[in-house]
Protein backbone atom coordinates (compact mmCIF):
# COMPACT_ATOMS: atom_id res chain seq x y z
CA UNK A 1 0.00 0.00 0.00
CA UNK A 2 1.13 3.60 -0.71
CA UNK A 3 3.18 4.51 2.25
CA UNK A 4 1.17 7.72 2.80
CA UNK A 5 -1.92 6.16 2.81
CA UNK A 6 -0.33 3.39 5.43
CA UNK A 7 0.81 6.63 7.52
CA UNK A 8 -2.88 7.93 7.62
CA UNK A 9 -4.34 4.52 8.37
CA UNK A 10 -1.62 4.31 11.32
CA UNK A 11 -2.93 7.86 12.43
CA UNK A 12 -6.69 6.82 11.96
CA UNK A 13 -5.91 3.51 13.82
CA UNK A 14 -4.50 5.46 16.81
CA UNK A 15 -7.06 7.66 17.59
CA UNK A 16 -7.65 6.91 21.34
CA UNK A 17 -10.36 5.40 22.77
CA UNK A 18 -12.02 7.37 25.86
CA UNK A 19 -12.37 5.09 28.89
CA UNK A 20 -16.54 6.19 28.78
CA UNK A 21 -17.38 4.60 25.29
CA UNK A 22 -17.98 0.78 26.62
CA UNK A 23 -19.70 2.33 29.41
CA UNK A 24 -21.96 4.66 26.79
CA UNK A 25 -22.39 1.95 24.65
CA UNK A 26 -23.99 -0.09 27.40
CA UNK A 27 -25.67 2.47 28.99
CA UNK A 28 -27.53 3.68 25.48
CA UNK A 29 -28.21 0.61 24.42
CA UNK A 30 -30.23 -0.46 27.85
CA UNK A 31 -32.37 2.79 27.36
CA UNK A 32 -32.65 2.50 23.95
CA UNK A 33 -33.68 -1.15 24.24
CA UNK A 34 -35.27 -0.99 27.57
CA UNK A 35 -37.55 2.12 27.00
CA UNK A 36 -39.03 3.93 24.67
CA UNK A 37 -37.23 6.38 22.10
CA UNK A 38 -37.82 9.34 24.13
CA UNK A 39 -36.25 7.80 26.85
CA UNK A 40 -33.03 8.07 24.26
CA UNK A 41 -32.72 11.24 23.64
CA UNK A 42 -33.23 11.79 27.50
CA UNK A 43 -30.16 9.70 27.85
CA UNK A 44 -28.06 11.67 25.39
CA UNK A 45 -28.57 14.90 27.24
CA UNK A 46 -27.41 13.64 30.56
CA UNK A 47 -24.45 11.73 29.31
CA UNK A 48 -21.94 13.54 31.54
CA UNK A 49 -23.80 12.59 34.84
CA UNK A 50 -24.42 8.97 34.00
CA UNK A 51 -21.29 8.02 32.97
CA UNK A 52 -19.23 7.08 36.31
CA UNK A 53 -22.14 4.89 37.37
CA UNK A 54 -22.25 3.04 34.26
CA UNK A 55 -17.91 2.52 34.17
CA UNK A 56 -18.85 0.76 37.81
CA UNK A 57 -21.41 -1.51 35.45
CA UNK A 58 -18.97 -2.55 33.22
CA UNK A 59 -16.37 -3.24 35.60
CA UNK A 60 -18.97 -5.51 37.28
CA UNK A 61 -19.76 -7.42 33.83
CA UNK A 62 -16.01 -7.60 32.98
CA UNK A 63 -15.50 -11.30 33.41
CA UNK A 64 -18.10 -12.55 31.75
CA UNK A 65 -17.64 -10.31 28.89
CA UNK A 66 -14.06 -10.61 28.85
CA UNK A 67 -14.72 -14.75 28.58
CA UNK A 68 -17.41 -13.63 26.64
CA UNK A 69 -15.51 -11.67 23.64
CA UNK A 70 -12.49 -12.84 23.92
CA UNK A 71 -12.20 -16.49 23.35
CA UNK A 72 -8.55 -16.56 24.13
CA UNK A 73 -8.78 -14.84 27.65
CA UNK A 74 -10.83 -18.22 28.47
CA UNK A 75 -8.66 -20.44 26.56
CA UNK A 76 -5.14 -19.19 28.92
CA UNK A 77 -8.48 -19.18 31.53
CA UNK A 78 -8.46 -22.96 31.53
CA UNK A 79 -4.86 -23.80 30.65
CA UNK A 80 -4.18 -23.02 33.88
CA UNK A 81 -2.70 -25.82 35.39
CA UNK A 82 -5.00 -26.37 38.55
CA UNK A 83 -6.56 -29.45 38.36
CA UNK A 84 -6.10 -31.86 40.99
CA UNK A 85 -3.15 -34.49 40.71
CA UNK A 86 -5.04 -37.60 39.97
CA UNK A 87 -7.59 -36.17 37.57
CA UNK A 88 -6.38 -34.20 35.21
CA UNK A 89 -8.29 -32.00 32.37
CA UNK A 90 -6.18 -31.49 29.10
CA UNK A 91 -6.07 -30.35 25.63
CA UNK A 92 -7.41 -33.91 24.31
CA UNK A 93 -7.69 -32.35 20.49
CA UNK A 94 -7.43 -29.23 18.63
CA UNK A 95 -9.64 -29.16 15.32
CA UNK A 96 -8.19 -25.71 13.39
CA UNK A 97 -9.41 -24.35 10.10
CA UNK A 98 -8.00 -20.64 8.83
CA UNK A 99 -9.07 -19.12 5.39
CA UNK A 100 -9.45 -15.86 4.80
CA UNK A 101 -12.75 -14.72 6.17
CA UNK A 102 -13.00 -18.13 7.40
CA UNK A 103 -11.74 -19.42 10.90
CA UNK A 104 -12.53 -22.16 13.41
CA UNK A 105 -10.63 -22.81 16.25
CA UNK A 106 -12.10 -25.70 18.62
CA UNK A 107 -10.57 -27.80 21.49
CA UNK A 108 -11.72 -30.39 23.06
CA UNK A 109 -10.96 -31.01 26.43
CA UNK A 110 -10.20 -34.81 28.04
CA UNK A 111 -9.74 -36.26 30.84
CA UNK A 112 -7.92 -39.00 32.99
CA UNK A 113 -7.59 -39.91 35.85
CA UNK A 114 -10.67 -41.52 36.62
CA UNK A 115 -10.98 -45.01 38.32
CA UNK A 116 -14.68 -45.23 36.48
CA UNK A 117 -13.79 -45.67 33.15
CA UNK A 118 -16.63 -45.57 31.87
CA UNK A 119 -17.32 -41.99 33.01
CA UNK A 120 -14.51 -40.62 31.61
CA UNK A 121 -14.65 -42.37 28.21
CA UNK A 122 -18.37 -41.22 27.96
CA UNK A 123 -17.15 -37.58 28.79
CA UNK A 124 -14.13 -38.01 26.30
CA UNK A 125 -16.13 -39.08 23.93
CA UNK A 126 -18.84 -36.50 24.07
CA UNK A 127 -16.39 -33.50 23.82
CA UNK A 128 -15.20 -34.92 20.77
CA UNK A 129 -18.03 -35.78 19.57
CA UNK A 130 -19.26 -31.97 20.16
CA UNK A 131 -16.60 -30.72 18.48
CA UNK A 132 -16.06 -32.78 14.86
CA UNK A 133 -19.85 -32.07 14.40
CA UNK A 134 -19.34 -28.01 15.20
CA UNK A 135 -16.16 -28.85 12.51
CA UNK A 136 -18.15 -30.47 9.96
CA UNK A 137 -20.97 -27.83 10.21
CA UNK A 138 -18.20 -25.12 9.93
CA UNK A 139 -17.08 -27.26 7.04
CA UNK A 140 -20.63 -27.14 5.32
CA UNK A 141 -21.46 -23.55 6.38
CA UNK A 142 -18.67 -22.04 4.90
CA UNK A 143 -18.59 -24.22 1.43
CA UNK A 144 -22.53 -22.54 1.27
CA UNK A 145 -21.48 -19.24 1.63
CA UNK A 146 -18.24 -19.52 -0.95
CA UNK A 147 -21.01 -20.72 -3.67
CA UNK A 148 -23.17 -17.78 -2.51
CA UNK A 149 -20.43 -15.42 -2.79
CA UNK A 150 -18.63 -15.43 0.36
CA UNK A 151 -18.54 -14.07 3.71
CA UNK A 152 -17.28 -14.51 7.08
CA UNK A 153 -17.32 -16.87 9.49
CA UNK A 154 -16.02 -17.95 12.99
CA UNK A 155 -16.08 -20.87 15.40
CA UNK A 156 -14.25 -20.95 18.15
CA UNK A 157 -14.95 -23.43 21.29
CA UNK A 158 -12.86 -24.73 23.76
CA UNK A 159 -12.91 -25.02 27.86
CA UNK A 160 -12.38 -23.80 31.40
CA UNK A 161 -11.95 -25.46 34.67
CA UNK A 162 -14.40 -23.44 36.86
CA UNK A 163 -14.16 -25.15 40.26
CA UNK A 164 -11.13 -28.09 41.02
CA UNK A 165 -11.59 -29.21 44.85
CA UNK A 166 -10.99 -32.04 46.54
CA UNK A 167 -14.19 -33.03 45.83
CA UNK A 168 -16.00 -30.77 42.66
CA UNK A 169 -14.56 -31.07 39.09
CA UNK A 170 -16.39 -28.48 37.35
CA UNK A 171 -15.83 -28.29 33.60
CA UNK A 172 -17.27 -25.60 31.10
CA UNK A 173 -17.17 -25.66 27.25
CA UNK A 174 -17.75 -22.99 25.05
CA UNK A 175 -18.62 -22.37 21.50
CA UNK A 176 -18.96 -19.10 20.01
CA UNK A 177 -20.33 -18.22 16.78
CA UNK A 178 -19.30 -15.83 14.35
CA UNK A 179 -21.58 -14.56 11.56
CA UNK A 180 -21.75 -10.87 11.46
CA UNK A 181 -22.32 -10.94 15.44
CA UNK A 182 -21.74 -13.35 17.66
CA UNK A 183 -23.04 -15.77 19.96
CA UNK A 184 -22.13 -18.17 22.82
CA UNK A 185 -23.16 -21.30 24.14
CA UNK A 186 -21.67 -22.54 27.63
CA UNK A 187 -22.18 -25.89 28.65
CA UNK A 188 -20.77 -27.65 31.59
CA UNK A 189 -20.30 -30.97 33.56
CA UNK A 190 -19.91 -31.51 37.65
CA UNK A 191 -18.22 -34.57 38.67
CA UNK A 192 -17.84 -35.93 41.76
CA UNK A 193 -14.21 -36.86 42.11
CA UNK A 194 -14.86 -39.01 45.39
CA UNK A 195 -17.69 -40.94 44.30
CA UNK A 196 -16.70 -40.62 40.42
CA UNK A 197 -20.07 -39.42 39.42
CA UNK A 198 -21.43 -37.13 37.03
CA UNK A 199 -23.58 -34.61 38.96
CA UNK A 200 -27.07 -33.43 37.22
CA UNK A 201 -29.10 -31.33 38.61
CA UNK A 202 -32.32 -33.11 39.11
CA UNK A 203 -30.01 -35.71 41.26
CA UNK A 204 -29.14 -33.01 43.78
CA UNK A 205 -32.72 -32.72 44.71
CA UNK A 206 -35.65 -34.17 46.01
CA UNK A 207 -38.25 -33.59 43.68
CA UNK A 208 -38.80 -30.98 41.09
CA UNK A 209 -39.25 -28.31 43.71
CA UNK A 210 -36.23 -26.63 43.02
CA UNK A 211 -37.25 -25.60 39.53
CA UNK A 212 -39.22 -22.83 41.28
CA UNK A 213 -37.25 -22.18 43.60
CA UNK A 214 -34.76 -21.56 41.41
CA UNK A 215 -36.47 -19.98 39.08
CA UNK A 216 -37.88 -16.93 41.82
CA UNK A 217 -34.35 -16.31 43.35
CA UNK A 218 -33.10 -15.64 40.02
CA UNK A 219 -35.62 -13.51 38.60
CA UNK A 220 -35.38 -11.13 42.12
CA UNK A 221 -31.74 -11.24 41.89
CA UNK A 222 -32.33 -9.34 38.20
CA UNK A 223 -35.19 -7.19 39.46
CA UNK A 224 -32.72 -5.95 42.27
CA UNK A 225 -29.23 -5.79 39.83
CA UNK A 226 -31.01 -3.66 37.83
CA UNK A 227 -32.46 -1.94 40.73
CA UNK A 228 -29.17 -1.16 41.61
CA UNK A 229 -27.90 -0.77 38.22
CA UNK A 230 -29.83 0.17 35.41
CA UNK A 231 -27.03 -1.25 32.88
CA UNK A 232 -28.01 -4.57 34.00
CA UNK A 233 -30.84 -5.50 32.18
CA UNK A 234 -33.50 -8.83 32.03
CA UNK A 235 -35.98 -10.03 30.19
CA UNK A 236 -37.93 -10.28 33.01
CA UNK A 237 -40.79 -9.43 34.84
CA UNK A 238 -40.47 -6.38 36.74
CA UNK A 239 -38.48 -4.58 34.52
CA UNK A 240 -40.25 -2.48 32.26
CA UNK A 241 -39.34 -3.63 28.03
CA UNK A 242 -39.99 -1.91 25.24
CA UNK A 243 -38.86 -4.78 22.69
CA UNK A 244 -41.57 -7.30 22.85
CA UNK A 245 -39.10 -10.01 23.94
CA UNK A 246 -40.34 -13.64 25.37
CA UNK A 247 -39.92 -13.04 29.79
CA UNK A 248 -37.89 -15.58 31.48
CA UNK A 249 -40.10 -17.49 33.00
CA UNK A 250 -38.42 -20.27 34.59
CA UNK A 251 -34.58 -22.37 34.29
CA UNK A 252 -35.71 -25.98 32.50
CA UNK A 253 -35.26 -28.79 34.16
CA UNK A 254 -31.75 -29.74 33.27
CA UNK A 255 -30.39 -25.72 33.17
CA UNK A 256 -27.08 -25.22 32.85
CA UNK A 257 -24.62 -25.36 36.07
CA UNK A 258 -22.05 -25.72 38.03
CA UNK A 259 -20.95 -26.06 41.56
CA UNK A 260 -18.73 -23.16 42.79
CA UNK A 261 -15.63 -24.13 45.09
CA UNK A 262 -17.59 -22.32 47.72
CA UNK A 263 -20.17 -24.96 47.09
CA UNK A 264 -22.46 -22.91 45.71
CA UNK A 265 -25.03 -23.78 43.03
CA UNK A 266 -24.44 -21.41 39.83
CA UNK A 267 -26.82 -21.37 37.06
CA UNK A 268 -25.93 -20.00 33.73
CA UNK A 269 -27.54 -18.56 30.77
CA UNK A 270 -26.14 -18.69 27.03
CA UNK A 271 -25.63 -15.11 25.13
CA UNK A 272 -29.40 -13.89 24.25
CA UNK A 273 -31.19 -16.77 26.86
CA UNK A 274 -32.52 -14.00 28.67
CA UNK A 275 -30.88 -10.49 27.95
CA UNK A 276 -30.08 -8.71 25.25
CA UNK A 277 -26.42 -9.73 23.86
CA UNK A 278 -24.57 -7.15 25.27
CA UNK A 279 -24.94 -9.10 28.60
CA UNK A 280 -23.01 -11.94 27.39
CA UNK A 281 -22.94 -15.16 29.11
CA UNK A 282 -25.23 -15.34 32.46
CA UNK A 283 -24.15 -16.77 35.75
CA UNK A 284 -26.44 -16.56 38.85
CA UNK A 285 -25.33 -17.97 42.14
CA UNK A 286 -28.28 -19.47 44.29
CA UNK A 287 -27.56 -19.19 48.02
CA UNK A 288 -27.79 -22.48 49.31
CA UNK A 289 -30.31 -21.49 51.89
CA UNK A 290 -33.12 -21.08 49.91
CA UNK A 291 -32.52 -24.54 48.60
CA UNK A 292 -32.87 -26.51 52.21
CA UNK A 293 -35.65 -27.69 51.81
CA UNK A 294 -35.60 -29.77 48.37
CA UNK A 295 -31.78 -30.70 48.68
CA UNK A 296 -30.93 -34.52 49.26
CA UNK A 297 -28.11 -33.93 51.17
CA UNK A 298 -25.28 -30.95 51.42
CA UNK A 299 -22.89 -33.25 50.56
CA UNK A 300 -22.42 -31.20 47.58
CA UNK A 301 -24.03 -28.07 48.09
CA UNK A 302 -22.45 -26.11 51.48
CA UNK B 1 -34.47 -10.67 17.01
CA UNK B 2 -32.78 -7.28 15.04
CA UNK B 3 -32.67 -5.20 18.21
CA UNK B 4 -30.30 -8.56 19.94
CA UNK B 5 -27.90 -8.30 16.99
CA UNK B 6 -27.52 -4.28 16.64
CA UNK B 7 -26.78 -4.50 20.74
CA UNK B 8 -24.25 -7.03 19.76
CA UNK B 9 -23.01 -6.05 17.07
CA UNK B 10 -22.54 -2.28 18.28
CA UNK B 11 -21.01 -3.40 21.17
CA UNK B 12 -18.39 -5.63 19.82
CA UNK B 13 -17.59 -3.10 17.11
CA UNK B 14 -17.57 0.44 19.49
CA UNK B 15 -14.44 1.27 18.65
CA UNK B 16 -14.40 1.38 14.95
CA UNK B 17 -17.48 3.25 15.42
CA UNK B 18 -15.63 5.70 17.66
CA UNK B 19 -12.57 5.85 15.28
CA UNK B 20 -14.86 6.84 11.84
CA UNK B 21 -17.08 8.95 13.73
CA UNK B 22 -13.37 10.69 15.06
CA UNK B 23 -12.70 10.93 12.08
CA UNK B 24 -15.36 13.24 10.68
CA UNK B 25 -15.67 15.16 13.70
CA UNK B 26 -12.29 15.23 14.82
CA UNK B 27 -13.05 15.73 18.61
CA UNK B 28 -14.04 13.10 21.67
CA UNK B 29 -17.10 14.59 23.28
CA UNK B 30 -18.25 14.89 19.56
CA UNK B 31 -17.51 11.72 18.64
CA UNK B 32 -19.30 9.86 21.42
CA UNK B 33 -22.10 12.00 20.96
CA UNK B 34 -22.23 10.92 16.78
CA UNK B 35 -21.98 7.18 18.31
CA UNK B 36 -24.74 7.17 21.09
CA UNK B 37 -27.34 9.11 18.47
CA UNK B 38 -26.29 6.14 15.81
CA UNK B 39 -27.18 3.59 18.64
CA UNK B 40 -30.51 5.08 19.35
CA UNK B 41 -31.00 5.65 15.88
CA UNK B 42 -30.03 2.10 14.65
CA UNK B 43 -32.12 0.72 17.73
CA UNK B 44 -35.22 2.69 16.86
CA UNK B 45 -34.79 1.90 13.26
CA UNK B 46 -34.23 -1.87 13.79
CA UNK B 47 -37.17 -2.94 11.09
CA UNK B 48 -34.99 -1.27 8.55
CA UNK B 49 -32.30 -3.55 9.00
CA UNK B 50 -33.21 -6.51 5.85
CA UNK B 51 -30.77 -9.42 6.44
CA UNK B 52 -28.20 -9.37 9.12
CA UNK B 53 -25.25 -9.83 6.93
CA UNK B 54 -26.04 -6.14 5.95
CA UNK B 55 -25.53 -4.79 9.91
CA UNK B 56 -21.93 -3.19 8.96
CA UNK B 57 -23.26 -1.48 5.97
CA UNK B 58 -26.36 -0.72 7.27
CA UNK B 59 -24.79 0.59 10.95
CA UNK B 60 -21.37 2.47 9.18
CA UNK B 61 -24.13 4.35 6.97
CA UNK B 62 -26.19 5.44 10.42
CA UNK B 63 -22.95 6.87 11.87
CA UNK B 64 -21.24 8.29 8.91
CA UNK B 65 -24.94 10.29 8.08
CA UNK B 66 -25.14 10.96 11.61
CA UNK B 67 -21.18 12.46 11.80
CA UNK B 68 -22.40 14.64 8.86
CA UNK B 69 -25.19 15.97 9.85
CA UNK B 70 -23.11 16.88 13.20
CA UNK B 71 -20.77 19.24 11.11
CA UNK B 72 -23.90 20.34 8.96
CA UNK B 73 -25.37 21.56 11.99
CA UNK B 74 -21.89 23.03 13.41
CA UNK B 75 -21.12 24.66 9.98
CA UNK B 76 -17.45 23.97 10.17
CA UNK B 77 -18.00 21.68 6.94
CA UNK B 78 -20.41 22.24 3.58
CA UNK B 79 -20.99 19.46 1.57
CA UNK B 80 -19.57 20.09 -1.55
CA UNK B 81 -20.27 19.05 -5.34
CA UNK B 82 -17.37 17.96 -7.64
CA UNK B 83 -16.49 21.96 -8.96
CA UNK B 84 -16.17 22.50 -5.62
CA UNK B 85 -13.69 19.64 -4.76
CA UNK B 86 -11.36 20.60 -7.48
CA UNK B 87 -11.47 24.14 -6.46
CA UNK B 88 -10.77 23.23 -3.03
CA UNK B 89 -6.94 21.33 -3.95
CA UNK B 90 -5.13 24.10 -3.56
CA UNK B 91 -1.84 23.72 -1.97
CA UNK B 92 -1.01 24.96 1.36
CA UNK B 93 2.73 25.12 1.87
CA UNK B 94 3.69 23.53 5.25
CA UNK B 95 6.96 22.30 6.32
CA UNK B 96 5.47 19.22 8.42
CA UNK B 97 4.97 16.61 6.34
CA UNK B 98 2.69 14.69 8.44
CA UNK B 99 0.49 18.05 9.24
CA UNK B 100 0.21 18.21 5.57
CA UNK B 101 -1.15 14.81 4.89
CA UNK B 102 -3.83 15.25 7.71
CA UNK B 103 -4.57 18.85 6.09
CA UNK B 104 -4.84 16.43 2.82
CA UNK B 105 -7.14 14.16 3.98
CA UNK B 106 -9.31 16.89 5.97
CA UNK B 107 -9.33 18.88 3.21
CA UNK B 108 -11.75 16.39 1.45
CA UNK B 109 -15.05 16.41 0.82
CA UNK B 110 -17.79 14.58 2.93
CA UNK B 111 -18.46 11.34 0.98
CA UNK B 112 -14.67 11.39 -0.57
CA UNK B 113 -13.22 11.23 2.26
CA UNK B 114 -15.64 8.79 3.40
CA UNK B 115 -14.62 6.56 0.19
CA UNK B 116 -11.02 6.55 1.20
CA UNK B 117 -11.34 6.50 5.48
CA UNK B 118 -13.94 3.28 4.65
CA UNK B 119 -11.69 1.55 1.77
CA UNK B 120 -8.24 1.64 3.32
CA UNK B 121 -8.65 2.44 7.22
CA UNK B 122 -12.12 0.14 7.54
CA UNK B 123 -10.87 -2.00 4.67
CA UNK B 124 -14.51 -2.14 3.25
CA UNK B 125 -15.03 -3.62 -0.22
CA UNK B 126 -15.88 -0.87 -3.14
CA UNK B 127 -19.22 -2.50 -3.01
CA UNK B 128 -19.93 -1.93 0.54
CA UNK B 129 -18.54 1.22 0.03
CA UNK B 130 -21.66 2.32 -2.23
CA UNK B 131 -23.60 0.62 0.09
CA UNK B 132 -22.90 2.35 2.75
CA UNK B 133 -22.94 6.14 1.06
CA UNK B 134 -26.15 5.37 -1.23
CA UNK B 135 -23.93 5.97 -4.15
CA UNK B 136 -23.26 3.89 -7.58
CA UNK B 137 -20.41 1.63 -7.54
CA UNK B 138 -19.09 3.61 -10.11
CA UNK B 139 -19.25 7.06 -8.38
CA UNK B 140 -17.76 5.42 -5.59
CA UNK B 141 -14.78 4.46 -8.16
CA UNK B 142 -14.19 7.79 -9.61
CA UNK B 143 -14.30 9.39 -6.19
CA UNK B 144 -11.56 7.43 -4.51
CA UNK B 145 -9.68 7.36 -7.43
CA UNK B 146 -9.93 11.25 -7.23
CA UNK B 147 -9.25 11.13 -3.84
CA UNK B 148 -5.91 9.41 -3.91
CA UNK B 149 -5.09 11.90 -7.20
CA UNK B 150 -5.82 14.56 -4.95
CA UNK B 151 -4.02 13.52 -2.00
CA UNK B 152 -0.85 11.94 -3.59
CA UNK B 153 -1.00 15.45 -5.90
CA UNK B 154 -0.73 17.46 -2.74
CA UNK B 155 1.63 15.14 -0.80
CA UNK B 156 3.99 15.11 -3.48
CA UNK B 157 4.19 18.45 -4.38
CA UNK B 158 7.37 19.16 -2.96
CA UNK B 159 8.84 17.07 -5.64
CA UNK B 160 5.80 17.49 -8.10
CA UNK B 161 5.20 21.30 -8.54
CA UNK B 162 8.29 22.44 -9.28
CA UNK B 163 9.11 20.50 -12.31
CA UNK B 164 5.30 20.45 -13.96
CA UNK B 165 4.88 23.64 -12.83
CA UNK B 166 2.01 23.49 -9.65
CA UNK B 167 -1.34 22.95 -10.47
CA UNK B 168 -1.58 19.48 -13.09
CA UNK B 169 -5.27 18.61 -12.40
CA UNK B 170 -7.18 17.91 -15.83
CA UNK B 171 -3.81 17.43 -17.35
Amino acid sequence: MDPKIEKLRKAYDSIPIPDELEALVNQTLSQAMGASGREGSRARKRRGLLVTAASLAAAFVLFVAGINLSPTFAEKAGRLPMVGQLVKVFLLREYTHQEDAYDASLQSPGIEGLENQDLEDFLNAKYLSENKALYETFMADMAALKEAGGGHLGVDSGYLVLTDTAEILSIGRYVVNTVGSSSTVFRYDTIDKVNEILITLPSLFKDDRYIDLISEEIKSQMVAQHQADPNRFFWVEGIEQSVDMPLFERISGDQSFYISAEGELVISFDKYEVAPGYMGVLTFTIPTEVLEDVLVSRAYLK
Amino acid sequence: MNTRRIADYVTENRESHYRLAYSYVKNPDDALDVVQESICKAIHSAHTLTSPEFIKTWFYRIVVNTALDLLRKQKKFVLADDEAFEALHAVVDDPLEDYDLHQALDRLPGHYRTVVVLRFFEDLTLDDIAEVTGLPLSTVKTRLYKSLKMLRLELESESDSDEKGGNTYGS
